[in-house]
């Protein structure tokens, strides 16, 4: 847990923050350890992690990929992650043909039981105005560059809907486990800015001590 | 409505900046509102249509200019004072006092 | 009104609350259909975006039955109806600088369509 500073003066919205959460514990309405309780959850438990053992399962178990792509919320469900924003999902698979990208321009709508919370730049107004309008450039923003033969396919999460792509499995990774592949998968790349880690680059470190030597 | 929030198309609002290693939470204030919404939300006190809405309803400069979290501490005291759950005066009062103590 | 407790949340959190309703409502639209997106700009809370109003799509997939967010905004009725992946091309809703490759898709009510 990050501590503020000792003696660093409070904000006034962090000051607004404290007098809310004051005001609604003293009139019963709601408890403190709750909150703690969906902070640790959400800070610590959910995250993209997730989505990519999902995406790892479906590179790996043809059948199940069937599942996720006919009802994902279902498939996703067998493994575990279900709920808060995530109760009405749909996959969304990339191909040579097609590249998909995720964003939601009227607010913020992200699958949170695969992803966890999203990352400042996609709540913001400059991913949320242009993702729509000149995805290629956002991709080029983000290091990505998809051929001209591709077709770029926007997903605007407008409704409760919620999108997860499914990134292309990199090339060279047949001898890869699932929990090796799941750490190929960025979270970036289950939204549809990024692409998978390839096998040359390797997948974290801390998949590095548990690769198995052929 | 017709808000500073309905933002897919318009130019000009500069580049990306993705942070690499972002943190959930950049704030403690960010962790407590998280908290607070969610608690509110599960307590029955207004719909998600009714959070996003009053997302909506805020001042347009303030909107695009605020920290994301802001919009949602924004949104739970519009909705909780709105139903009577607190009032400004209670609000405004307590922040004072918290100014004060902090001194 | 209740109260979350902190053993409640790990149960909220795996639940969710879906905003699918369980309520045999016929659809409007059929997939593979021609639409028109309504031109209108209520004062009142929608999730129907500028960007595609008065615009033609294409309807792609018929996700189920749900809350309307804008009636559900401003009261408790829910107003349960059909929504719909809609596809739209770069150049209908940017203009023909867009790509000519690019296309978006959208999820539509019932209520913000008319058949095209």
């Amino acid at each position: 847990m990050v501590h503020p500073r000792h003696n660093a003066p409070l904000s006034d919205t962090a000051l607004r923050v404290k007098a809310l959460e004051s005001l609604l514990i003293e009139k019963g309405l709601i408890d403190p350890q709750a909150l703690d309780a969906l902070v640790d959850t959400y800070e610590n438990k959910i995250g993209p992690h997730n989505g990519a053992r999902v995406v790892a399962r479906a590179w790996t178990d043809p059948a199940y990929k069937q599942r996720l792509l006919e009802d994902a919320t279902l498939a996703i469900a067998e493994l575990g992650y279900t709920g808060v924003q995530g109760e009405d999902m749909v996959v969304v698979e990339n191909s040579p043909e097609v590249h998909n990208m995720v964003v939601c321009t009227l607010c913020s709508c992200y699958p949170w039981p695969t992803l966890g919370l999203p990352p400042n730049w996609y709540k913001s107004a400059p991913y949320r105005s242009r993702a729509v309008i000149d995805p290629r450039g956002v991709l080029h923003e983000f290091g990505v560059t998809v051929p001209d033969t591709t077709e770029v396919r926007v997903w605007d999460s407008n409704a409760e809907l919620r999108y997860l792509v499914l990134p292309m499995r990199p090339e060279g990774t047949e001898e890869m486990s699932e929990d090796e592949l799941a750490g190929l998968v960025t979270r970036d790349s289950m939204i549809g800015t990024g692409l998978p880690k390839t096998r040359a680059v390797g997948g974290p470190a801390k998949a590095d001590s548990q690769r198995r030597r052929k | 409505m017709n808000g500073a929030h309905d933002l897919g198309g318009m130019h000009g609002l500069g580049p990306i900046n993705a942070e690499p290693d972002e943190p959930v939470f950049h704030e403690e204030w960010e962790r407590r509102m998280f908290g607070l919404f969610i608690a509110t939300f599960a307590g029955g006190h207004f719909n998600v249509d009714q959070f996003r809405h009053a997302i909506e309803r805020m001042n347009p400069a303030h909107y695009l200019e605020s920290p994301y979290y802001e919009h949602w501490l924004h949104s739970c005291e519009t909705l909780l004072v709105e139903a009577g759950a607190i009032s400004r005066k209670e609000l405004d009062a307590r922040v004072a006092k918290l100014e004060k103590e902090a001194k | 009104m209740s109260v979350l407790k902190a053993e409640m949340v790990e149960t909220l959190v795996k639940t969710g609350a879906s905003c699918r309703v369980d309520a045999k409502v016929a659809p409007r639209f059929r997939c593979g259909e021609r639409v028109v997106v309504r031109n209108i700009n209520p004062l009142h809370h929608t999730r129907l975006p500028r960007y595609v109003r008065g615009k033609r799509g294409t309807v792609e997939r018929d996700r189920g039955v749900f809350v309307f967010p804008d009636t559900n905004a401003h009261g408790h009725d829910h107003k349960p109806q059909h929504v719909y992946s809609v596809r739209f091309t770069g150049r209908e809703l940017w203009g023909p600088q867009a790509s000519e490759r690019d296309v978006l898709y959208l999820d539509l009510w019932d209520d913000y369509m008319d058949p095209a």
